[in-house]
């Protein structure tokens, strides 16, 4: 699809993920053993053969930066069109981007201006999933509307704040949105992924510049929609959607892999997530290791026991160490006898012999990049 | 162009046909071999290359190259996308007056003088593609530099009752060669020759030349231009290397190879001392998943593989899938294969993209002092449910 571009945040829940994103983004932040989360909106896209794609951050990019390099992984790496990032300070903006709008506008003198393509799709990095974007993208011209706002049910259920919640009738119509709403079960849930024209978009991005709103979903959508200025198509995504807003979010969605339906709708044949692979030898398991229901990335030595746990590269489990229902991030080492349930240990964290470390599953032990216990 | 001088130019041979390894060779060539999981052969001389500082490498193929040019590509993967040298695939191609096929080691690289003139290098170094090894061949390139060497030839100390088997350098207590017997009945010393040469470019292209205008000669490094070199009064010198070096040109020295990389402290260590790394072609697979009911012992096991049964002291390449109350010792099964449930895998090699059926039974198990019989599954067969594939058996 030739003449679609992708516009990629990288920044949106990074306050919610709390000390996860001290360091990275929240399109950075590692998942399910060998991942980083925007692989899934990047591999999204250039799987629909989208080859123009801008990734918008502001702050904490180096991680992100070297993840996506050139961008080569993805196909990316072209003479026309391929990877840009949008920074502040890189635009004449001298802030931070107060906004989704303000980013938009602010890439438009850049980015958006000068591209030949006529559609645009928007996404945040906080959904994982791999979805076939053609068919978003075909349904939304087949649709006449102006926006297509890809949607989710069964997240919503009036406890999860929503950035925007959306209603269908039973003819797939919107009939309400609402932003920032603990929403009923009834509503859909958006996944921050927007289709519409470019041109559109950069006229809406400076009309709302003009009166100071910023806000994608409440100063945009839902306001000219109110308005009847914007005409809102919903497409309801059917597979496996894991929205990670906020660390315990993250913690249950990366175990939830484990489970071989979501695992096989995340990882198919016919949509590949491609990642930046790395040399690593494929992992060693020692004479009385003990690993059950567990995703195991390679490079790992594992000499004790884990369950229920996904383990990411270079992790290194001695003997006697027993994980439960942990996420191991790269290169962390559980040193001999040390128990740990419910953990999420960042990456290079190093625990040392006979330590016990116990949360739960609502409120899992979180240890920072390079840490020692 | 001008370009800078090079050093040194690997030139590492990957056109053997590899029909000792039987099966697993049928439409590949050797060097594209799977190894320990997730490399290819080829992948240990290349990143020895890089590691070594070395970054202009051709590789010369002819049997069965498809799979092995895709597999190098531009060479990004090894670092070797360069703009001056990286990695060049030679096959034989037809020239103005005569094309022809690469008679032998010494003629391929006759055949590709006008690559090397491109560098103008100092020094060429020659390698085989098929073999498992760590070495810095800078400090090998350093040590022909430091003796004015015009060859130098790595060599091994290798037990004196298997000297016979290989080309012996008889030395001077100076590290000089004297003479070089290829497969001696009465091996004088135990230097065997490791197939890997450091020539002074100007006195190996006087040789390549001299060599393709005798029309005895069967244009082969080992038994004519070594020692003609030799013969001709020129300095040759042994450098010994100590390290683990494993010829995997059979079938069962490629498996012996592959169960030398388990256990904790294994002979070969693929996970190296952290310096020199061995980098190979990876692609885009999600982590494995290991069930519950599976126990692995002693195993190593690749990215993109779904484990649900047992595996024992074996190697399981990138992307396999392996069913419940499967049962895997002693083997390695290369990428992509697919083991349904209860199937029992013993002293075997399963090839690339095999199916193997429920309740198939391939290979046995052998007594401590009985000769194990390894038994081979070439590359896309399907083994059918139930079926027998005896010890030792090759299909």
């Amino acid at each position: 699809m030739k003449n679609i571009m992708g516009l990629v945040f990288a920044n949106i829940y990074d306050s919610s993920l709390g000390q996860l994103t001290n360091k990275r983004t929240q399109a950075s932040l590692p998942f399910g053993g060998r991942y980083r989360q925007i692989d899934f909106t990047l591999s999204n896209m250039a799987n629909a053969g989208i080859r123009h794609i801008g990734i918008v951050t502001q702050y904490n990019y180096q991680s992100l930066m070297n993840h996506i390099g050139s961008g080569e992984e993805w196909d990316l790496e072209l003479e026309e069109g391929g990877l840009e990032f949008i920074t502040p300070y890189s635009q004449g903006i001298n802030n931070n981007f107060r906004g989704k709008i303000e980013a938009i506008h602010g890439a438009g003198r850049s980015f958006l201006d000068k591209a030949p393509e006529e559609y645009i799709v928007l996404a945040d990095a906080s959904v994982i999933c791999a979805m076939n974007l053609e068919e978003v993208i075909r349904a939304h011209i087949d649709s006449g509307r102006d926006v297509t706002v890809v949607v989710k049910a069964g997240i919503a259920n009036a406890n999860k704040q929503l950035d925007l919640a959306v209603h269908v009738d039973e003819n797939g119509e919107v009939d309400d949105l609402a932003v920032d709403y603990d929403a009923p079960a009834d509503y859909l849930a958006s996944m921050g992924m927007f289709v519409m024209r470019c041109d559109l978009l950069m006229a809406s991005a400076e009309e709302c510049m003009a009166h100071n709103r910023f806000r994608f979903e409440r100063d945009f959508i839902l306001q000219d929609w109110t308005d009847g200025k914007l005409s809102v198509n919903a497409f309801e995504f059917h597979n496996v959607a894991l929205f990670n807003e906020s660390a315990e979010e993250y913690f249950r969605n990366n175990l939830a892999i484990i489970d071989r339906n979501v695992r096989h709708s995340l990882f198919r044949d016919d949509l590949t997530i491609y990642t930046k692979v790395r040399d690593q030898v494929p992992t060693y398991y020692g004479e009385s290791c003990e690993i059950d229901d567990c995703i195991v990335a390679d490079g790992c030595m594992l000499l004790g026991k884990a369950f229920n746990s996904v383990l990411f590269r270079r992790v290194r489990i001695s003997t006697g160490a027993v994980v439960r229902n942990c996420v191991v991030m790269s290169n962390t080492e559980i040193g001999i006898g040390a128990q740990l349930e419910y953990c999420i240990l960042d990456k290079d964290v190093k625990i040392s012999a006979g330590t016990k470390l116990i949360g739960t599953a609502e409120h899992p032990v979180i240890l920072n990049r390079g840490d020692a216990v | 162009m001008n370009f800078p001088k090079k050093r040194c130019v690997a030139m590492l041979l990957a056109g053997g046909q590899g029909s000792r390894l039987l099966v697993l060779t049928e439409n590949t060539a050797k060097p594209a071999v799977p190894f320990g999981g997730k490399y290819r052969i080829i992948d240990f001389p290349l990143s020895n290359c890089v590691n070594s500082g070395i970054d202009t490498v051709g590789i010369l193929t002819q049997y069965q190259p498809l799979e092995l040019n895709e597999y190098i590509g531009n060479g990004q993967p090894w670092g070797l996308n360069r703009s001056h040298g990286g990695v060049s695939v030679l096959p034989p191609y037809a020239k103005s007056k005569k094309s022809e096929w690469y008679k032998g080691t010494a003629n391929a690289i006759y055949q590709n003088i006008p690559f090397i003139e491109r560098y103008d290098p100092e020094n060429v170094l020659i390698l085989s593609g098929d073999h498992i090894y760590r070495m810095d061949y800078a400090r090998m390139l350093r040590y022909h530099e430091e003796h004015d060497s015009d060859v130098t030839i790595a060599v091994r100390k290798v037990p004196m009752e298997e000297a016979s088997r290989f080309g012996i350098m008889n030395t001077n207590p100076d590290g000089s060669i004297y003479e070089f017997e290829e497969k001696p009945k009465q091996p004088k010393s135990n230097n065997a020759s490791m197939g890997i040469y450091i020539f002074k470019w100007s006195i190996l292209r006087k040789f390549l030349v001299e060599d393709e205008e005798n029309p005895d000669s069967d244009n082969d490094f080992g038994k004519n231009v070594i020692p003609a070199i030799l013969n001709a009064g020129h300095k040759m010198m042994a450098y010994d290397f100590e390290g683990y070096w494993k010829d995997v040109g059979t079938i069962s020295s490629l498996w012996e190879a592959n169960m030398e990389t388990l256990g904790l402290n294994p002979a070969f260590n693929l996970y190296g001392d952290g310096t020199a790394q061995i980098y190979a072609r990876n692609y885009a697979l999600p982590a494995s998943y290991i069930d519950t009911k599976s126990k692995n012992v002693n195993c190593l096991i690749a990215e993109g593989c779904e484990v649900y049964g047992d595996i024992t002291h074996s190697v399981i390449s990138t992307g396999c899938k392996i069913g419940r109350n499967a049962m895997i010792e002693d083997s390695v099964i290369m990428p992509n294969v697919v083991i349904e449930d209860g199937v029992i895998i013993r002293n075997a090699i399963i090839g690339e993209d095999c199916k193997v059926c429920s309740g198939a039974v391939i290979g046995g198990s052998f007594r401590e002092g009985e000769k194990r019989q390894i038994s081979v599954v070439g590359k896309n067969h399907v083994i059918a449910a139930n079926q027998v594939v005896k010890p030792g058996e090759v299909i």
